[in-house]
C-alpha cells in the first residue's frame, strides 16, 4: 500500500495529494509491506459497484499502523496477511488509487516485470480520434505521464523511449496528438512522438511491422479500454502497415491477424487504462482499474468479462477459464449495467 | 452562535415511500413549520436548505436555491448545504450562525427511495468515498459493520445490546403518526431472527431509507424553545484512516462545543434524538454524547433508563431505525420531536416535564456532525 506522508508535521494520506496543507512540504510517498486482517464483514447487500454477493469486506492494517478498506471474494481470518502471488503469464488486475504510476508499478511487480536501465522502450499509446481526454477514445495524458514518469524512476534512459503510432485513416497524426493532450507530455518530457507511417517496415510472415517496434526490447501498448471492444488488440495493429493491414483485414479473419501478431510480438506488454471508460454508447463509467499483460488478447477478454459486456467477434473463442489472473479476482471488480 | 436564538416553529410530513416530487416535502414541511411559526413566508428573512435526493429520478436539479425562491415567491437569500444524513443539522447549524436575520427557515425534502434498492443504495454510497471505499465494497452498513465489529473486540459488546436498542425505538415509533412502523411495534424475536446484512449487523440492526422532509423556523425573537447550545465538527471520510475506529470523534467534538455553550453536563439532559442509522452507531454514541463511559454504551440500553419510561429517554420519535431515515431530513425531523416533547405535544409518545433536550445528526459513517442543545423557556 502506498501512503503519502509530510516530513515535517508526520501527517499521512491516502490522496496523493502532493502538498502538505499546513507547510507545504512536498509529501513523500511511503511504501508499506504487510497487509493484515484486522476485520472482517461478510456481505450480502448488492449494489450497483458490487452485484455479485457475498462477498468480504476486510480492514487491513500494515506495519506503520495504517488501516485501509479492502474487498476480498475470498474468505481470510483476523491476523492473517494478505499477498498478491506474481505469475508473468497471467492477467494482472489492480484498482487504480488515484496514484496511477504507483499502479502500472505494481502492474509489472503482479507480471514479475523488470526493466533494464539499458531497455529500449516503444511506447504506443491509443490515439484514434482528434477528441478531448475526457472523451476517453485516447490514452489519457495523465496515464502517459505515469507511464514515462515510472520509466525515468526505473533509470530508463531518455534516449531509449520512443513513443510512436500511426492512423489508420484519413485523420492526421498530429491533430490527434494534439486534441487529445498527448503531444503536450511528449514535448513536456523532451520525446519527439513518431509517425510509425513515416517509417521502415519489416515483413515477418505475412505481416508488415513497424522496424522500431520490432527493434524495442519492450514495446508498451497503452490500450484505452473500452466496454465490448478490444482495445488492447486494436491498439496493437497499430505496429502493423497500414496498407498491410488492410489487405490482411480483407484478405484473412482478424483472429488469424490477431494470433499472427499476437505470436510475432513477444516483446509486448499492455498495460489497460480502464479508470475511466468509454461504454458503447460513448457515455463513461468508472472501474476504476488497471490491467497489465504480455498478451493483448488475454486482456482485452478479462476486461470484457469484468465488465459483463458482449463478446467483440475475435475473443468469442477466448476461453477466460484458461486465463490465469493475478492481483485482484475478476468477481471482485465486476461491473453491472453497461 | 453569537446572539440568542429561538425556535419559532416546526414541521415535518409522514415518512413514507409517496412518490411526491422532492421540493412537496420540503415545501409541505415548511408550511407546517410557518404555521406552527404564525409566520408567513413575507416575515422569512433567508433560508437554509439541504438536501440530497433531486439526482434520483434523473431529476438533477442542481439549482434548488432558484427553485425554492419560485415557490415560496420570495428573493431572500437562500443557501444550499448539503451534508449527506447529517445535512438537517448542518443546516440548522448554518442558520443559527448566520447574522442579521430575524426569521430564517431552515428546510429539507428528499424522495430518495424511487428505485430497486440497488440505484438507492447507489445513491446513498454517494455520500462515501469513491476511490478507496466505495469500490472497496464499503457500504453504509458495512463501514459500520466494521466499526462495531472494532468496538466489540475492544470492549465486548453484543449483538443482543442492539436488538434492545432496536426494539426500544420500534416501540417508540409504533406511538408516533410520523413514523412509518406508526401502529407496527416489532418484537424482540423479529429483531434477533433478522438476516444478517452485513455481518455482524443485521437488516434489524439497520435505519429505513426512506422518503420525507421536515424544517424549522430559528429566530431571533424570543419563543418557548432557546437553542443554548450548537456543535459542529468534521472527520474524515476514509473510515479506517481516523484516529479511533471505534468511535466517532466528531460527535464527542461537536458534544463538547455544545456542552460548553450550553454551561450544562450530559447529565442535564432530559431527552435526546441521537442519530441511530444502525443500532451499532446509537450505542457507540451513547458514549461519544457523554452519557455514559467508554465502553458502557450496552449497559445504559440494558439498564432501561433511556427507554421512553426511563429518567433520559432516547429516540422517542422512534429514530431513523424505525420512524425513517429520509437523509438530510433526519435532523430537522429530530429538532421537530424536540421541540414538540419541550412543548408537551408528544401524545401517546410524550414524556414527563422535560426541560432540556439533545439532537445529534450524523452525515455518512461520522464524517460530519452536528449537537444542538434546546431548552424550555
Amino acid at each position: 500500500m502506498v501512503f503519502y506522508q509530510c516530513s515535517k508535521c508526520k501527517k499521512i494520506w491516502q490522496q496523493s495529494i502532493g502538498v502538505c496543507p499546513e507547510c507545504f512540504s512536498e509529501l513523500e510517498k511511503v511504501k508499506t509491506a504487510k497487509a493484515k486482517v484486522i476485520g472482517i464483514s461478510k456481505v450480502s447487500i448488492s449494489s450497483i459497484l458490487h452485484p455479485e454477493v457475498p462477498y468480504f469486506a476486510l480492514v487491513l492494517e500494515d506495519e506503520l499502523g495504517n488501516k485501509w478498506a479492502h474487498k476480498s471474494v475470498k474468505e481470510y481470518t483476523i491476523g492473517e496477511e494478505i499477498n498478491f502471488e506474481s505469475n508473468p503469464n497471467s492477467v494482472a488486475i489492480w484498482r487504480t488509487k488515484y496514484d496511477i504510476a504507483d499502479s502500472i508499478e505494481k502492474v509489472f511487480e503482479l507480471l514479475s516485470m523488470s526493466l533494464n536501465e539499458n531497455s529500449k522502450i516503444v511506447i504506443l499509446p491509443t490515439l484514434v480520434s482528434p477528441n478531448h481526454a475526457y472523451f476517453r477514445d485516447n490514452t489519457s495524458p495523465e496515464f502517459l505521464e505515469a507511464v514515462i514518469q515510472f520509466l525515468f524512476e526505473k533509470k530508463i534512459k531518455l534516449e531509449n523511449i520512443k513513443i510512436a503510432t500511426q492512423s489508420f485513416d484519413e485523420i492526421p497524426i498530429e491533430g490527434m496528438a494534439q486534441k487529445s493532450g498527448l503531444l503536450d507530455i511528449c514535448l513536456k518530457n523532451k520525446i519527439m512522438p513518431l509517425d510509425l507511417a513515416k517509417l521502415n517496415f519489416v515483413k515477418k510472415g505475412s505481416l508488415e511491422i513497424a522496424e522500431d517496434v520490432l527493434n524495442a526490447d519492450i514495446v508498451l501498448n497503452l490500450s484505452m479500454m473500452k466496454i465490448g471492444k478490444a482495445g488492447a488488440s486494436e491498439n496493437a495493429y497499430r505496429v502493423l502497415k497500414k496498407e498491410n493491414f488492410a489487405s490482411l483485414k480483407y484478405l484473412q479473419s482478424e483472429e488469424d491477424i490477431v494470433n499472427e501478431l499476437k505470436n510475432s510480438l513477444i516483446n509486448i506488454i499492455t498495460l489497460g487504462e480502464a479508470d475511466f471508460v468509454q461504454k458503447q454508447n460513448k457515455t463513461i463509467v468508472y472501474p476504476g482499474l488497471i490491467l497489465g499483460s504480455k498478451s493483448f488478447l488475454n486482456l482485452d477478454r478479462v476486461f470484457n468479462e469484468i465488465v459483463a459486456s458482449d463478446l467483440p467477434e475475435i475473443l468469442k473463442d477466448v476461453d477466460i477459464q484458461n486465463i490465469e489472473i493475478t492481483g485482484r479476482d475478476i468477481k471482485e471488480v465486476k461491473l453491472i449495467n453497461n | 452562535m453569537k446572539q440568542k436564538m429561538y425556535i419559532k416553529g416546526v414541521g415535518m410530513t409522514k415518512f413514507d415511500y409517496s412518490q411526491k416530487y422532492w421540493w412537496q416535502f420540503a415545501y409541505d414541511a415548511a408550511i407546517e413549520a410557518l404555521k406552527d411559526a404564525k409566520t408567513g413566508i413575507s416575515e422569512i428573512d433567508a433560508i437554509v436548505f439541504t438536501g440530497m435526493s433531486s439526482a434520483a429520478g434523473g431529476e438533477h436539479q442542481t439549482h434548488k436555491v432558484s427553485f425554492l425562491s419560485g415557490l415560496f415567491k420570495t428573493n431572500v437569500p437562500i443557501i444550499e448545504v448539503p451534508s449527506v444524513c447529517g445535512g438537517g443539522g448542518v443546516a440548522l447549524w448554518t442558520a443559527l450562525h448566520l447574522e442579521g436575520f430575524k426569521n430564517i427557515l431552515v428546510l429539507a425534502g428528499e424522495k430518495l427511495v424511487d428505485n430497486k434498492s440497488e440505484i438507492v443504495v447507489d445513491y446513498i454510497l454517494s455520500a462515501a468515498e469513491r476511490v478507496m471505499e466505495q469500490t472497496e465494497g464499503m457500504l453504509f452498513p458495512v463501514q459500520n459493520a466494521l466499526i462495531w465489529q472494532q468496538y466489540m473486540k475492544k470492549y465486548g459488546g453484543s449483538m443482543d445490546d442492539l436488538s434492545l436498542i432496536a426494539f426500544k425505538n420500534h416501540s417508540n415509533a409504533a406511538l408516533n403518526p410520523n413514523a412509518y412502523f406508526y401502529n407496527r411495534p416489532m418484537d424482540l424475536e423479529k429483531i434477533n431472527n433478522s438476516p444478517v446484512v452485513s455481518s455482524p449487523l443485521r437488516l434489524m440492526d439497520c435505519s429505513l431509507s426512506i422518503n420525507g422532509g421536515a424544517a424549522a423556523v430559528v429566530s431571533t425573537e424570543v419563543t418557548d424553545i432557546e437553542v443554548i447550545g450548537s456543535g459542529f465538527a468534521t472527520d474524515y471520510i476514509l473510515t479506517f484512516e481516523r484516529e479511533d475506529i471505534t468511535h466517532f470523534k466528531a460527535t464527542k467534538l461537536a458534544a463538547n462545543m455544545a456542552y460548553a455553550q450550553a454551561g450544562i453536563t450530559p447529565k442535564d439532559i432530559n431527552v435526546a434524538e441521537v442519530h441511530d442509522a444502525f443500532t451499532s452507531v446509537e450505542l457507540i454514541s451513547y458514549e461519544d454524547l457523554g452519557f455514559a463511559e467508554e465502553g458502557k454504551g450496552g449497559e445504559l440500553i440494558r439498564s432501561g433508563k433511556i427507554n421512553l419510561k426511563g429518567e433520559m429517554p432516547i429516540n422517542t420519535s422512534g429514530g431513523l431505525k424505525a420512524k425513517g431515515h429520509p437523509i438530510s431530513a433526519t435532523g430537522l425531523a429530530q429538532v421537530f420531536e424536540i421541540v414538540n416533547q419541550l412543548r408537551g405535544k408528544c401524545g401517546e409518545r410524550q414524556i414527563s416535564n422535560p426541560k432540556i433536550g439533545l439532537t445529534h445528526n450524523i452525515g455518512g459513517a461520522g464524517g460530519s456532525v452536528t449537537v444542538h442543545i434546546f431548552k424550555k423557556i
